[in-house]
């Protein structure tokens, strides 16, 4: 009995933070690190007021691997190791694992996720904001089956909505906060059937900005709102064989149109005027190559400072489009510079607003085929090779780690892509053997990750992505949860008592 | 150059170690600048032979002597490029002979004639601001 006691008084012991001093390890920094961790946990407070304001993160294909990739270039960019920075929406409270597959794909593509977080259902590949009761592309049945968005919700409440994309803003991400359509490349008139009635995803945006649901769209496309008589500002024809000039149509309803970063710089914010600004005749430059467009964290501040205009408050809806489309092309080099833009937009619309009247939610719609080798030291360049540890120190060695065959490989991979060391021989078979590599030509960017699976584009894959938040109601957000949930947070949020 | 003088040519190029040249091919990002205007590099090099290492975009026709020079393989994503457009900053190559096509991610390197400045190709409609003519092409 009494040694059982003594037990009881050690473990009560143990847990109180005065004794925890007495640890040999307490005074290590990550100790202390832990501990500072800790006690923010226990100070941080669900905020239960109604949400004025939302934004929506979303960086396309950024799923948990590839956003742990943008973390080490991040920090390694600062000057640091890499494992150890922060990330804006790494320091937000509240945090959620997301099922993203969709109702036909358990490997999804961004139709279907972007319905999920903008209809709080889940719908088929392919198809945006329409029931999964039609099949894609089955253009009359999917007429009778649209469902109403969150834009649509909280635009009768009186806010603005706003969307922002570094893809074409006609693209499926984007074109979920406004359009229904069976399928997602009915991006302008070309791409509909003949006979059928529903309208293009172009035609769609000037429509829901006349209707006053959208009030401010920024990002590519452009080619997919003129004719293809017309040659825009930078000299590319557009595609649409209706004749329909749509940025004609919306200067007509009294909107402010845009095409470079010029007459962007130049907009009249928070006049209530609609505002269209498309800056690429397809989509929008990677970071890495952008010259005559705003960056997304510039997109992002415009669209605050505007669509604050509206005291009732405003939906945003930001995507970093093309993280997706350097995964796919194999380069981590441009999926790393543009998911640290995308990180940059996040810092600022935190600084441009405030946690207890704003929800900020950041999230991927999914990940993709990227994975990771091992065992690399710290500081090895994430863009580059995997250097052994240093035993003695912290940082790695600077020998590169060797697979079997003798070579060196670089930190990240992809299952399958073009970077693939499977190669397409004479009669047609697939061979190959993994090509030497040094730092230099890894680091390059345009270099391809190496690959395994030969495929003409990498894919993404059905992996959980995280979901980070902060603000009204972002305590809602735990555990591991359906993509569809995000919009019932959102909804919640805007409607608490 | 007309046809005689470009065969009367490819003798002396025949006798050439292929890209054996001192100075290593050059990429092609280093004949724009960031704002596709043309680089100091490609306006000292017009109308001279140079070589460009790539990768060949999957030819528009078999049985041609024309494709397309893209700096990255080129990955085509069926969820990002309905229509597929070219990238901004490629390469229009015309080669001496009928290609032999290259798997679009097989790093080649073309050599030949720089040439700058608008041009629309007759057959295909295919614009371009520089081309490489007269062109060879080997696998790395």
């Amino acid at each position: 009995m009494l040694k059982s006691f003594l037990s009881g008084v050690a473990f009560v012991a143990l847990a109180t933070p005065a004794l925890a001093q007495e640890l040999p390890q307490a005074s290590s920094p990550w100790f202390t690190a832990a501990q500072e961790t800790i006690a923010a946990r226990l100070a941080n407070q669900p905020i239960t007021g109604r949400a004025k304001n939302v934004i929506l993160f979303t960086a396309d294909g950024n799923g948990v691997g590839t956003n742990y990739a943008i973390r080490l270039f991040s920090g390694q960019q600062a000057g640091g190791l890499g494992d150890e920075y922060v990330q804006p929406q790494e320091t937000f409270p509240n945090v959620a694992l997301v099922k993203t597959y969709s109702s036909n794909g358990q490997t999804p593509d961004s139709a279907p996720t972007a319905m999920a977080m903008n209809t709080g259902i889940k719908g088929k590949n392919g198809m945006i904001n329409i029931q999964d009761t039609v099949a894609e592309k089955d253009c009359v049945a999917g007429l009778d089956a649209g469902v109403k968005t969150f834009a649509e919700i909280v635009s009768e409440m009186g806010k603005s909505v706003g969307v922002i994309s570094t893809a074409r803003i006609t693209h499926a991400t984007p074109a979920a906060v406004y359009a229904r359509t069976a399928s997602r490349d009915w991006e302008d008139n070309t791409g509909i059937p003949e006979g059928c009635a529903q309208k293009d995803i172009a035609d769609q945006l000037i429509e829901q900005m006349k209707a006053g649901v959208i009030d401010l769209a920024l990002g590519g496309g452009r080619a997919h709102f003129l004719p293809e008589t017309v040659t825009d500002v930078e000299g590319k024809a557009g595609k649409r064989t209706d004749g329909r000039d749509l940025t004609e149509e919306a200067k007509a309803m009294g909107a402010q149109v845009v095409f470079a970063d010029t007459d962007f710089a130049a907009l009249t914010k928070g006049d209530n005027a609609p505002v269209l600004g498309l800056f690429e005749a397809s989509h929008m430059k990677y970071e890495a190559d952008r010259t005559g467009e705003p960056s997304l964290a510039e997109m992002t501040a415009a669209a605050i400072e505007t669509l604050s205009a509206n005291e009732e408050g405003f939906y945003l809806s930001i995507e970093a489009g093309r993280v997706d489309h350097a995964n796919h092309d194999g380069n981590a080099y441009r999926v790393l510079t543009d998911g640290k833009a995308f990180a940059d937009a996040i810092a600022k619309a935190v600084e441009m607003t405030n946690a207890e009247d704003t929800l900020i939610i950041v999230t991927a719609d999914h990940e993709h085929a990227i994975s990771f080798n091992g065992y690399c030291g710290r500081g090895s360049n994430i863009l580059g090779l995997c250097m052994k540890e240093d035993g003695a120190g912290t940082a790695h060695s600077g020998e590169p780690n060797l697979a079997a065959d003798g070579k060196p490989y670089t930190v990240i991979g992809y299952l399958n892509g073009a970077g693939s060391v499977l190669v397409e021989q004479a009669d047609k078979t697939y061979a190959g053997s993994r090509p030497d590599l040094t730092e230099e030509q890894a680091t390059d960017i345009d270099y391809l990750q190496q690959a395994l699976i030969p495929m003409s584009s990498e894919t993404h894959s059905g992996e959980d992505v995280a979901v980070y938040a902060r603000g009204p109601w972002a305590h809602l957000f735990g555990g591991t949860i359906e993509q569809n949930v995000i919009f019932h947070v959102m909804r919640h949020a805007v409607t608490a008592e | 150059m007309n046809r005689r003088q470009a065969l009367g040519l490819l003798p002396l190029f025949a006798l050439l170690p292929c890209l054996a040249r001192a100075d290593a091919p050059v990429r092609m990002r280093d004949l724009y600048n960031k704002d596709l205007g043309f680089s100091n590099l490609a306006l000292a090099n017009e109308g001279q032979r140079i070589a460009v290492s790539g990768f060949m975009a999957p030819p528009l026709k078999a049985e041609s002597v024309f494709f397309v020079l893209t700096k990255k393989p080129m990955a085509v994503c069926p969820f990002c490029e309905p229509g597929t457009p070219w990238p901004d900053d490629l390469l229009a190559i015309y080669a001496k002979r009928v290609i032999e096509v290259a798997p679009f991610n097989v790093p080649i390197v073309v050599e030949g004639v720089l040439e700058l400045g608008d041009y629309v190709d007759p057959e295909f409609g295919f614009y371009s601001k520089v081309r490489i003519t007269d062109a060879s092409y080997s696998r790395v």
